[in-house]
């Protein structure tokens, strides 16, 4: 379709001049603040102090407690309450700083008092849920400074980009509904992708590794910053040439191998240092294996469709029976049940994933999934991801390879919570500004990646504003990175028909939770509702997951295929 | 680059080469709330193609904000026996749902007795079947009283929601388009001034937060008004009438509207036109019929006793002048000459009722000869805040009756007015004050207050010069020369602006004492009495400069409002 295309670029060409007059015109007035952001997103925020929070507060009140009440030595040992703090000491020293600013009246509301169930009142959750309002605010200013520091002609799109995370909705329920802090961790991970944009490598070294230190999640970015800090720091590939083998000496660039060493060592010998006799503890504490596959409510990634696909396959082998003979002959039977009965059996021993809760999944049909088999899924994919970083180590192909990492370790992980989407999202709002093609991808990952959020606030009280916030982000941000984001030369091959089809699929995320919701309410009425009782989880992440899957996939070709969009 | 963003302007701007550049010269400095955080939110949507993105922008900005004031308390939480109009609404949706028409106005009239006209009755029926549709526990006839679960309450937020989306923002925004369009004012300018009415902090507390249905009064109210824009009388007089059959207070109104649809058919322009006024009459008596019609067919044996009853239940004259503390005539005098004791309560009645009359009569001889569009507002804003400051039986969300055209005035371009509409707005919220406080709305309240204030730019005398400009308050995207003096809303005359910053004082004074110092002994009330001396005296000025205003502009045309 010629036609079209030609028109498209003459329009481009024109209207171009009158863009940049606009902009030479705009120059100085405009000045990119995040300020009216902030201060309107704080009026909201704290309209929903009074709002439903999670068993997570009581968590991080208890954090304060152990911290602000017990000798450093013992944070780790600690287990009065069920909660025990199970963070990298840089967050426990961040609850022990905030610990110190606990006024009188709060901490006699019982704050501080290290009890099996914390026993508080408003003074607590007001002091609580502004320590979350207050940290947030190092987000803002992160943001700012990305902003400020990009090229004049970048500066829109850094904007729109910047206050599009600031007004996460992800943030918004899981900080200030839910409760956590990951607005403020997630600026010091932001921070160091900033500093990779302005090439400031030991920069951004530091600001990972004190990512890392907050919050060990993060880990899951690690091979992408090893490669990129490797490739664009450390090594010098550019004018090789091999006479003998000390020439592959003096590939490496010693000094910034010792500058990177000594600040990663630094951070980590401050944030571990304290605690070296019991790092066998603390470890165990950081990664409990004893955790199941998949969280209490599927995340939706890779695994959920395996446990969708071993539940319909269980409903219809029980129904039709002869499907599992047929299925024997062919495929090689140990990976198989052995018979009617036993899948019966199993059913009856292990009530499945829908309904436990930190427990092991036990797949009835499928073969099950052991630890190891997720590690080497996420490596594999992860690998992948950062080769083509390898050889270009570019700002662009940080941000791609970073976002695949995050989408990698969100799909194949063992245990991911749904909140680790925000892992993917992030990375992905800094890339997508480069071209309108990842736009549908972006769409498809922050719609279903916000819309499995959902489930976290199962309030009544909540459905609207969840429900609200989202959609209304999701209109004025999809909008805006269409009309600001870079139109590649390559826009005729992008294939129409799955754009379609996946706006197709983010509108009908829409109707589907109203759908949900709606049974959830009626289940009391018509019995026949409650047999799809565990649907209504189970439909949460399936369908999440096929969007997020849609877009990994799309990305990933992008990524690996197309060659316009990483010159 | 923001290749499309042009594409789509220049698409536009053939089509409709004369309207948008008409706007597009318009001095930005003339732009409603020019510089002020709401238009520096929503200016980046200009492009008159991107419009139905402010729209949805700014309604649903509304429902989640409306949304999270109703995760706090409401009136009568927590306190039985008798709760508060929580607990009345969600009374009305359990009898209406179980009891006949014929019982509706006669059942258990102790505890909290439907006394609100049949629509309500009607809106309480529908709301009610579909909650009992969903869980019946929360409307079960007699057990269900004092009700407090988290469902009942999310479900009687979202019907408010509900109603408010329904009946109230489609009508403020056609009225917000209609005007624009005559002014030639910018889309953007348009929507600006929709979000202004729309985030008007009074109605949102009321009715999101100390729970009531008046956005479906005032919703019928601005519909009527947007009828009679487009010249629709019959069809106003309908709306309007439904809008008396929700809730009796909006015939503060009365007077204007009969005054104008009078004038209208009997005067201009043309003069008796006896084809409209049959059909405005027939038009009336049709729907009050209509909405009467069922306490009469379904009356049971008393048929007219029923109806009889509704009206008495709607009309009780037995109170007393005013019942809690208002800012009114009454309330406030009444700290120096006790009413009750030297009147009784039927000269207490024709007092009021010759004050409220001699209070409106100026603006209704002005609409009888001047029914012009761009007068609705003011002579609306005349009419009915004479009845809340001299009429019996008050009660402080009466305010939102007077508030409503007074806030549609945010259609207008000129500073001054802009300003004064603003500062009253402020004012009708601080005397909702004791009575939030009393349903534990303190914290909606204040950040309510400063959210409004600073998004229609109030607080931009606080911007720190000495600052670098990214980390500033100010424009973030918009188009503002940074020469550009922005300024909070004031007035230019400088005892207005003199009242309005003292008023401002007074305000913040008063909330100081009212939190640290407990009120002496023998006057407990002193605070509140005070926060009404304030409201009454801001109230009086706004409605001599209302008239001053209905006076002067009665010969200009809707380009001067």
């Amino acid at each position: 379709m010629p036609d079209p295309v030609v028109v498209d670029n003459e329009i481009i060409k024109s209207s171009k001049t009158s863009e940049q007059e606009d902009q030479e015109s705009e120059k100085d007035t405009k000045r990119y603040s995040l300020w009216n952001f902030w201060i309107c997103s704080l009026f909201l925020k704290f309209l929903l102090i009074p709002d439903y929070f999670s068993t997570d507060f009581d968590v991080h009140r208890n954090w304060l407690a152990i911290t602000n009440g017990l000798p450093l030595k013992q944070w780790y040992y600690e287990k009065t309450s069920q909660w025990t703090l199970d963070y990298p000491p840089f967050f426990a020293y961040f609850e022990w700083f905030m610990s110190q600013f606990v006024p009188k009246f709060v901490r006699n509301d019982g704050c501080l008092d290290i009890v099996p169930v914390g026993q508080f009142s408003w003074p607590t959750i007001v002091f609580q849920r502004l320590t979350v309002i207050i940290t947030e605010f190092l987000l803002f200013i992160v943001l700012q400074i990305y902003i400020n520091t990009s090229k004049p002609s970048e500066k829109t799109q850094s904007f729109v980009i910047a206050s599009s995370i600031a007004l996460s909705p992800g943030f918004l329920i899981v900080d200030h509904i839910h409760f956590q802090y990951n607005g403020f961790l997630f600026a010091i991970l932001i921070a160091s992708i900033v500093a990779a944009r302005n090439k400031r490598y030991l920069l951004c070294a530091t600001f990972y590794s004190i990512a890392l230190c907050f919050k060990h999640i993060f880990l899951y970015l690690a091979p992408c910053y090893f490669v990129f800090l490797l490739r664009a720091y450390v090594l010098q590939i550019e004018g090789f040439k091999f006479r003998t083998y000390r020439d592959l000496f003096f590939i490496i660039k010693w000094k910034h191998l010792f500058q990177l060493g000594g600040i990663v060592v630094g951070i980590f010998g401050l944030c571990f240092g304290p605690f070296v006799f019991d790092m066998p503890q603390v470890l165990s504490r950081l990664f409990p294996f004893s955790r199941g596959l998949t969280h209490a409510y599927w995340a939706p990634n890779f695994w959920a469709i395996y446990s969708f696909c071993d539940k319909v396959l269980t409903t219809a082998v029980l129904r039709v029976p002869w499907i599992l003979t047929v299925a024997k002959k062919t495929i090689s039977s140990n990976l198989l049940p052995t018979s009617i009965d036993s899948i019966k059996q199993a059913i009856k021993q292990n009530n499945n994933g829908s309904k436990g809760l930190v427990q092991d999944v036990v797949f009835t049909i499928l073969p099950q999934i052991p630890p190891k088999l997720t590690f080497l899924l996420t490596l594999l994919y992860q690998i992948l991801a950062v080769i083509p970083l390898l050889f270009d180590p570019s700002y662009k192909r940080f941000i791609g390879s970073l976002t695949l990492c995050g989408l990698a370790s969100f799909l194949f992980g063992w245990h991911v919570h749904e909140k680790a989407v925000m892992l993917v999202i992030i990375p992905f709002s800094f890339l997508v500004i480069f071209d309108r093609r990842l736009l549908i991808s972006f769409m498809l990952v922050t719609s279903s990646g916000f819309v499995s959020l959902f489930p976290l606030l199962y309030k009544n009280e909540d459905f609207i504003i969840k429900c609200l916030y989202t959609y209304v982000w999701c209109v004025i941000y999809f909008f805006s990175l269409r009309k600001t984001t870079k139109v590649s030369s390559s826009v005729e091959r992008r294939v129409f028909f799955l754009d379609r089809i996946a706006i197709t699929y983010i509108s009908s995320l829409f109707p589907m939770v109203i759908i949900i919701q709606l049974v959830d309410l009626l289940k009391w009425k018509y019995p026949i509702l409650t047999k799809f009782e565990f649907l209504s989880l189970m439909t949460y992440s399936f369908y999440c997951s096929l969007g997020i899957i849609s877009s990994w996939i799309g990305l990933s070709w992008l990524y690996n295929f197309d060659e316009p969009l990483w010159k | 680059m923001a290749t499309t963003k042009t594409i789509h302007v220049k698409k536009h701007s053939k089509k409709h080469g004369k309207n948008s550049k008409s706007w597009e010269k318009e001095d930005d400095g003339k732009q409603p709330f020019y510089a002020s955080p709401l238009f520096d939110f929503l200016y980046p949507f200009k492009a008159p193609g991107s419009q139905w993105v402010t729209q949805y922008i700014i309604v649903l900005f509304v429902l989640v904000i409306s949304t999270a004031i109703g995760l706090g308390p409401y009136s009568g939480f927590n306190t039985p026996p008798m709760f508060g109009d929580f607990e009345a609404q969600r009374h009305w949706l359990e009898i209406t749902q179980h009891l006949p028409i014929s019982k509706w106005y006669w059942f258990d009239l102790e505890y909290w007795g439907l006394d609100y006209p049949p629509l309500t009755a009607y809106h309480s029926y529908i709301l009610g079947k579909i909650g009992f549709f969903f869980w019946p526990p929360w409307f079960t006839l007699n057990e269900s009283r004092g009700m407090e679960t988290d469902g009942i309450k999310s479900y009687m937020r979202f019907t408010v929601l509900l109603s408010e989306l329904v009946f109230y923002i489609p009508g403020v925004l056609y009225f917000t388009k209609w005007v624009g369009r005559r002014r030639k004012q910018s889309p953007v300018g348009q929507s600006i001034a929709a979000a202004a009415i729309l985030f008007q902090p009074s109605l949102m507390l009321i009715d999101h937060g100390h729970f009531q249905y008046n956005c479906v009064m005032l919703g019928f109210t601005v519909l009527a008004i947007n009828n009679l824009l487009d010249e629709l009388y019959a069809m106003a007089a309908v709306c309007f009438v439904l809008s008396i059959c929700f809730k009796q207070m909006s015939l503060y109104y009365a007077p204007i509207f009969f005054a104008i649809l009078l004038s209208k058919s009997l005067f201009y322009p043309r003069w008796f036109n006896l084809a409209r006024l049959f059909a405005i009459g027939i038009a009336t008596v049709a729907t009050f019929v209509a909405v009467f019609a069922p306490l009469y067919v379904f009356g049971g044996d008393a048929r007219l006793e029923n109806v009889i009853q509704s009206i008495h239940r709607i009309f009780p004259f037995a109170r007393g002048i005013f019942e809690d503390k208002v800012a009114n005539f009454w309330c406030v005098t009444n700290i120096f000459f006790k009413y009750k004791q030297l009147f009784t309560q039927e000269e207490l009645q024709l007092y009021s009722l010759a004050a409220t009359v001699a209070g409106f009569l100026p603006a209704f001889i002005i609409t009888i000869f001047h029914p012009k569009k761009h007068l609705i507002p003011y002579a609306l804003v005349a009419c009915s805040m004479s009845f809340y400051l001299f009429s019996f039986q008050v009660h402080e969300k009466t305010i939102l009756v007077p508030l409503l055209p007074i806030t549609l005035m945010f259609v207008s371009s000129d500073w001054n007015v802009l300003s004064m509409i603003f500062w009253i707005n402020n004012v009708a919220l601080f005397t909702l004050w004791p009575l939030l406080k009393k349903d534990g709305l303190a914290l909606q309240y204040f950040v309510i207050f400063i959210m409004y204030n600073w998004l229609l730019g109030n607080f931009s005398f606080v911007t720190p010069k000495f600052l670098p400009k990214s980390v500033t308050p100010g424009p973030s995207m918009s188009n503002v020369s940074s020469h550009y003096h922005r300024r909070s809303l004031l007035p230019d005359s400088i005892i207005w602006k003199l009242i309005i910053v003292v008023s401002y004082l007074c305000m913040f004074a008063i909330h100081i004492v009212d939190y640290a110092v407990p009120a002496p002994s023998q006057y407990p009330d002193l605070w509140v009495l005070l926060n009404c001396a304030l409201g009454f005296g801001c109230f009086v000025l706004f409605w001599f400069w209302n008239y001053y205003k209905l006076f002067i502009l009665r010969n200009k045309t809707i380009q001067d409002i």
